[in-house]
């Protein structure tokens, strides 16, 4: 089938990070050698412009981590590509924003994960937050637009009034209020962090009147949790429709969960084909394009071409198999799989569970994540 | 305000987001230069020969979802 043009890249520099949130969206078990090199990715950055690509995401792990961060927004400027940093904005020093700016860096998304100093340095696992408000300050000095992304789950979401307190406190534009998507170490960590069915109410409630009340000041996009819908996302836009990701060692992902997800996706490397022909041409760009490849009830659908049948990764973690309808849609036969989890945490009125601390690539990671399977 | 190379049209880029414009969204976007609302509808109605009124409500309201967007910055 003809491939549609991309919009956008997300480019992962490194799978390191100083933090370790419990939802990483870090691989499960992820190499840690054989990053791409500066060079490297100038030329995926030229590529994904000849592609099409409009606007590049500079995430990791911690962006930051990389040293020819500001070379690499400078390649994406003279690629014409609008830049974004997704940081956690440690090791974002004052003269480093400047620096960023001078090379044409265009925006920020800086994370936060809670409001409250405690809290969010135990979700981080490491003393973050006050260096996250150090680095807030250093990036509006430097005159790039600053938008807060907050990952919401059953911990923190009883916070979003504070939460959004901080955005307009800091002079954000925009903020994320993402629930937790659960892939990667987030799926591992699930019983402890999805957000029990009242509290989705009240965060949808609180949601929607900030951004009423915010208008024109700032912008508040809102993601609720998809556990509790009946009809799935419209993950990606379609796979292979809009979006692609490269990660630090070159693999091009339809979608940045896949590589932990669908482990039988066979992935294209950078250092052995074109962005162009990875695009256009490879088996996993092409395996869930479009409409043909799609089971019943999906296929006699009327949604098919609004919601693509959800998310390729979740039908293969809930289901075990990618190409099934995603288990979030009320139609789907695996709907119970869903059921169950969000079922289980809203009997337990207690509702603590302990989560997992994601950690670096390592030997040990391995030991800990069987742990992390038998606690799930 | 940029060009997509792909396909001709006038974009608007912010984190995780693009916004195509339409030619009256560009045509006004291009005059966004600190002149006020009423100055930017006149000169394009004399420029496109059309009713003042109608197309000080277009550039009302086109910039009125930019801000609220945070697209634009209306003062």
């Amino acid at each position: 089938m003809t491939a549609p043009r991309p919009y956008a890249l997300l480019a992962e520099l490194t799978y390191r990070c100083p933090l370790h949130c419990p939802y990483c969206s870090n691989p499960t078990r992820a190499r840690n050698d054989g990053d791409l090199t500066t060079d490297e990715w100038r030329r995926v950055l030229r590529e994904a412009t000849e592609l099409g690509v409009l606007q590049v995401g500079f995430s990791g792990g911690e962006p930051l981590v990389r040293h020819d961060l500001a070379e690499l927004v400078r390649g994406a400027r003279e690629a014409k590509l609008y830049t974004n940093l997704i940081t956690s904005g440690v090791g974002l020093h004052e003269s480093r924003a400047s620096e960023l700016r001078e090379v044409g860096l265009d925006s920020v998304q800086l994370s936060f994960q809670s409001d409250d100093v405690d809290l969010a340095d135990e979700i981080a696992g490491t003393r973050a937050h006050q260096r996250k408000l150090a680095a807030a300050s250093f990036i509006r000095a430097a005159g790039i637009p600053l938008s807060l992304n907050f990952v919401i789950h059953r911990r923190n979401i009883d916070r979003l009034p504070q939460m959004i307190g901080l955005a307009e406190a800091l002079g954000a534009e925009r903020v994320e209020l993402a629930n937790v998507q659960f892939y990667g170490w987030a799926f591992l960590n699930r019983a402890a962090l999805l957000p029990t069915r009242e509290q989705v109410t009240r965060a949808r409630v609180v949601a929607t009147a900030a951004k009423a009340r915010l208008a024109g000041k700032i912008d508040i996009f809102y993601v609720p949790p998809d556990y509790y819908e009946t009809r799935p996302k419209p993950c990606l836009n379609g796979w292979g429709q809009r979006y692609l990701t490269v990660n630090p060692i070159g693999d091009v992902l339809p979608c940045p969960t896949a590589s932990s997800a669908i482990p039988d996706l066979r992935l294209e490397n950078v250092r052995g084909r074109s962005l162009d022909w990875i695009w256009r041409r490879s088996e996993s760009f092409n395996r869930f394009r479009g409409t043909e490849w799609m089971p019943e009830p999906c296929r006699s659908c009327p949604q098919k071409e609004i919601d693509f049948g959800g998310c390729r990764c979740q039908a293969a973690l809930l289901t075990g198999n990618a190409a099934n309808t995603d288990p979030v849609c009320s139609l789907s036969p695996n709907r119970a799989r869903v059921d169950t989890v969000s079922r289980d945490l809203n009997l337990s009125s207690a509702a603590t569970s302990d989560w997992m601390l994601r950690v670096n690539p390592s030997k040990d990671a391995a030991a800990l994540i069987n742990q992390g399977e038998a606690l799930s | 305000m940029q060009i997509d190379c792909t396909t001709g049209r006038s974009v608007l880029l912010f984190p995780e987001g693009i916004v195509e414009l339409n030619e009256t969204a560009q045509e006004i976007l291009t005059r966004c230069d600190g002149r006020a609302l009423g100055e930017i509808a006149r000169a394009l109605a004399e420029e496109y020969e059309v009713d003042l009124a109608t197309l000080a409500i277009d550039v009302r309201e086109i910039l009125a979802d930019l801000q609220r967007r945070k697209l634009v910055e209306i003062s």
